[in-house]
């Protein structure tokens, strides 16, 4: 049947939306030609509104009021409503208000490319995690922010006292700048791990596994005490096992394969899909899909929104014991579980990433979502107003709990230790905090949302609306497990950046592939020097000596 | 000039049955029960959701639900009523489909009237215009810029301009036209009616199955379209529900990075039963409008279908 255009435009899947994205990604670098990236900023004529004495954890009210436009994310479940008094008390506080251009969460990454290669997009662009501004820097169409943190006195602060000056280097581009400021995090703990039926386990197979060799054999118990079960399961397409069980292998895989490149113990950059422990995750995992302990289904199928392969369905009906996923996930599966074993009847956990043949490690500390401002608004006269606010905004303490919480005495209350109580009338549906309560204060007045609340959190703000299991989650992977140190940084300028992404797609894509066959037993692994040779020939070597070239030029520019 | 002798008895009786052979039972047996089940393989999707519909969201993640309800609930009924933006959004989409259909059936009923007449000079090139169109476009990003300096983003006009011509549509108006004798205008003519009086009083009236299909092609795209409001709208009360559905669904399902996965499930916990809820209630007005179009759907089709 025709559809509007009378013809196929375009297919509406994910796939489909990423080459669009690509292609207006390219588009951009044409339309960008004209306006000059670097046009002259003077921050001094450019401070209206500004502060003159900003500093570190005051409040910060622009001198007179203005308008920023904002790209807002809208959640199915979360629609920006009447009630919300959240923009009305941050313009209070500031003196800004937030112009909205509204994107479904849905389409959201593909409609962000869009309106910046259309150079459409709104001011500050919010939920931009770390890598995603690298196609965005060559055309200039957003703001080097390193040039101006140095008037970003609650950013600097957080970064010395969290200890993340080294990790804001990683950030930077081949030109020595970077381009989007993350949020920080005080303690960084691996958002996906592994989710288990605590109660089976530990009757079962004697206990929580720390390392993978542990978890194999506890896995063999639960077979033969189950033997309908493959009790370990992914549901993300294997890329979120791979991604927290490569840090143990000494690798790098699924979500965290990144572009392959990791640490080769020298300083240099070595692939991780060629190297040992590359090898002896996949020969790890291979062993356990032959002997029935991994359901395959997991690994391959799509997550429809509840696992890939129905990991929540198998859970509740104890075909699978342990899988991957988040605290939502947990939440997910306990709910499930109630339907079918009844409430009470178990305990699900998220146990820290089991260690391996390179230690009790996990992946490298991270940021999570931050922002990138649209080159346009350097351009603005309130430019050093919309530093200060942003600053305010993403690193100010009280900004923090302000947009977690809401308003101190409103909505909640803090002891003197600063324990945060939500108060009574008010709840917070999406952490189970006094559900039931009239007032959400996430859906009916806008607080904790997921634009901007959980970007820069510190351990204590973290705590202070996660459940017990959560917390003790992050104590149990913060006292058990060593992060992995940060790849050391290799920017690519962009004549190398087009090189290694023409080399580095069909690199990663026979990765994928032959993983997955290796796993799956489709591939023999005696033919693992074979994969070897098949990504050497599709220019393996260049790949690597291009970004260790950049590496070292990097090093000369930087020491 | 051949001259066929018809046998009047024969025509008649209708289409020869003969003897049923064992072959005809037999393919018609095999045809009666691979269509039934073709059906149940379409039905099937439909059902499913139906039932998880009604079922509680404990069921759903537990894989219970499949052709009848379990842990019957109309909550989710309720709550997604009770929600603003989804009947606002609803209401847009009843208004672009409206106004689209509208607009697309003046638009091409009347280009495709102009196409079907032999005589109109400079005819192949506004065809040729039209053709066009089906093979090569401006491509997404041209679009857009093209769509917001005609000051028409964050309007309906976004939405249901540049639809209003589907070629496909008017080709198959077009060829229905032509095949519309050529005696009827001419005495239409004689009588003293103009183009104007010829296309409204004499050819519309006579085209009412196309017509009526062509409504039922142009509605259902617009039903369905969350592409364009997804390019050209970016705010939520001018969404249409297609845009709050596919938020709804598809926003529930990443893969693609950590990041989006961990924003998937730890904020939007939407589950399949809301989800189901809102797809049933979003499909069942366009639904309504198959079985009354349908008679016109298919003779519709045929008629513009063969010429001769």
């Amino acid at each position: 049947m025709s559809d509007v255009y009378g013809r196929t435009p375009f297919k509406a899947t994910r796939r489909g939306l990423i080459g669009f994205s690509v292609a207006a990604t390219g588009a951009m670098a044409l339309a960008a030609c004209s306006d000059d990236g670097d046009a002259e900023v003077d921050l001094d004529a450019q401070s209206k509104g500004a502060m003159d004495d900003f500093k570190a954890d005051t409040q910060f009210k622009a001198t007179e009021p203005f308008t920023l436009s904002l790209l807002w994310t809208e959640w199915p479940d979360l629609p920006v409503t009447d009630t919300w008094t959240f923009f009305d008390e941050i313009e209070k506080r500031t003196n800004v208000k937030f112009e909205l251009t509204t994107i479904p969460f849905s389409d959201a990454v593909e409609k962000r490319s869009l309106l910046l290669s259309a150079g459409d997009a709104p001011s500050i662009i919010p939920l931009v995690y770390t890598g995603e501004e690298d196609s965005f820097v060559s055309s200039g169409a957003i703001v080097p922010m390193s040039d101006y943190v140095e008037h970003m006195p609650n950013f600097q602060k957080y970064v010395e006292e969290w200890d993340l000056g080294g990790m804001i280097d990683n950030l930077k581009q081949a030109d020595g700048k970077y381009y989007m400021l993350p949020g920080l995090q005080e303690v960084s703990v691996p958002v996906f791990t592994l989710v288990i039926r605590k109660d089976v386990f530990e009757s079962v197979a004697g206990g929580i596994p720390e390392t993978w060799d542990e978890m194999r054999e506890a896995l063999v118990k639960i077979k033969a005490a189950y033997p309908d079960s493959y009790p370990l399961a992914d549901g993300f397409e294997a890329a979120s096992m791979l991604n927290y069980a490569a840090h143990a292998f000494g690798a790098q895989a699924g979500w965290g394969f990144g572009d392959g490149m990791m640490d080769d113990g020298n300083g240099g950059l070595q692939y991780t899909a060629v190297s040992e422990g590359y090898k002896q995750m996949v020969e790890y995992f291979r062993g356990l899909v032959a002997d029935g302990l991994l359901d395959t289904d997991s690994l391959t199928a799509a997550n429809d929104g509840s696992g890939g392969g129905s990991v929540a369905e198998k859970f509740a009906n104890e075909l699978v014991f342990a899988a991957s996923g988040s605290s939502g996930t947990a939440i997910e599966f306990a709910q499930a579980l109630n339907e079918t074993v009844g409430e009470g009847n178990y305990e699900v956990l998220q146990i820290a990433p089991p260690g391996g043949p390179a230690g009790q490690v996990v992946e490298p500390r991270n940021f999570w979502n931050g922002f990138m401002l649209n080159a346009e608004a350097a351009e603005s006269e309130y430019f050093l107003a919309t530093l200060q606010f942003l600053d305010w905004l993403y690193y100010n303490p009280e900004a923090r709990e302000l947009i977690r919480w809401g308003v101190l005495d409103e909505t909640y209350t803090k002891d003197a230790d600063g324990k945060i109580t939500l108060k009574p009338e008010f709840s917070l549906d999406a952490y189970n905090i006094n559900p039931g309560a009239p007032t959400d204060i996430q859906a009916d007045l806008g607080w904790s949302n997921s634009v901007f609340a959980d970007s820069t959190e510190a351990r204590s703000l973290k705590e202070s609306y996660n459940t017990p299991t959560f917390v003790e989650y992050i104590d149990s992977v913060l006292s058990t497990r060593t992060p992995r140190d940060p790849n050391p940084p290799a920017p690519l300028d962009e004549m190398e950046l087009e090189q290694a992404s023409l080399l580095a797609t069909p690199l990663k894509d026979t990765v994928d592939t032959n993983t997955l066959r290796f796993i799956m037993g489709e591939r023999d692994i005696a033919e693992w020097d074979d994969y070897v040779a098949e990504l050497e020939a599709q220019g393996l070597q260049q790949y690597v000596d291009l970004v260790n070239g950049a590496r070292t030029r990097f090093e000369e520019e930087n020491s | 000039m051949v001259t066929t002798r018809i046998d009047p008895e024969r025509v008649l009786r209708g289409p020869s049955r003969g003897r049923e052979t064992r072959g005809t039972r037999v393919f018609g047996a095999f045809n009666t029960v691979f269509l039934i089940l073709l059906c149940a393989l379409m039905l099937y999707p439909f059902i499913t959701v139906l039932a998880q519909s009604f079922s509680s969201p404990g069921a759903i993640n537990a894989g219970q639900v499949s052709f009848w309800p379990v842990g019957f609930n109309t909550d989710t009924y309720a709550a997604v009523m009770q929600n603003e933006t989804f009947w606002r959004n609803y209401g847009n989409t009843v208004l672009y489909t409206v106004t689209g259909t509208a607009i697309a059936m003046v638009l091409t009923t009347t280009y495709a009237f102009v196409l079907s007449k032999p005589h109109l000079k400079g005819r192949k090139v506004l065809i040729g215009i039209a053709v066009f169109t089906m093979f090569f476009n401006g491509g997404l990003v041209p679009n857009y810029v093209l769509i917001s300096s005609l000051g028409m983003k964050n309007t309906m006009w976004a939405i249901v301009l540049p639809g209003a011509i589907s070629v496909f549509n008017l080709l198959v108006m077009k060829s229905f036209f032509e095949s519309l004798p050529k005696e009827l205008e001419e005495a239409a003519q004689i009588d003293g009616l103009g183009w104007y009086g010829i296309f409204g009083r004499i050819v519309l009236p006579l085209s009412k199955a196309v017509i009526a299909t062509m409504i039922l092609f142009y509605s259902v795209a617009f039903w369905n379209d969350w592409f364009a409001a997804f390019l050209y709208l970016d705010k939520t009360e001018l969404f249409p529900v297609t845009l709050f559905l596919r938020n709804l669904i598809a926003g529930a399902s990443t893969t693609a990075s950590e990041g989006a996965a961990a924003a998937g499930t730890t904020t939007a916990l939407v589950s399949s039963n809301i989800q189901a809820v809102t797809m049933i209630l979003t499909v069942i007005p366009i639904l309504c409008i198959y079985p009354f179009v349908q008679r016109f759907f298919v003779t519709g089709v045929m008629l513009g279908s063969v010429k001769g």
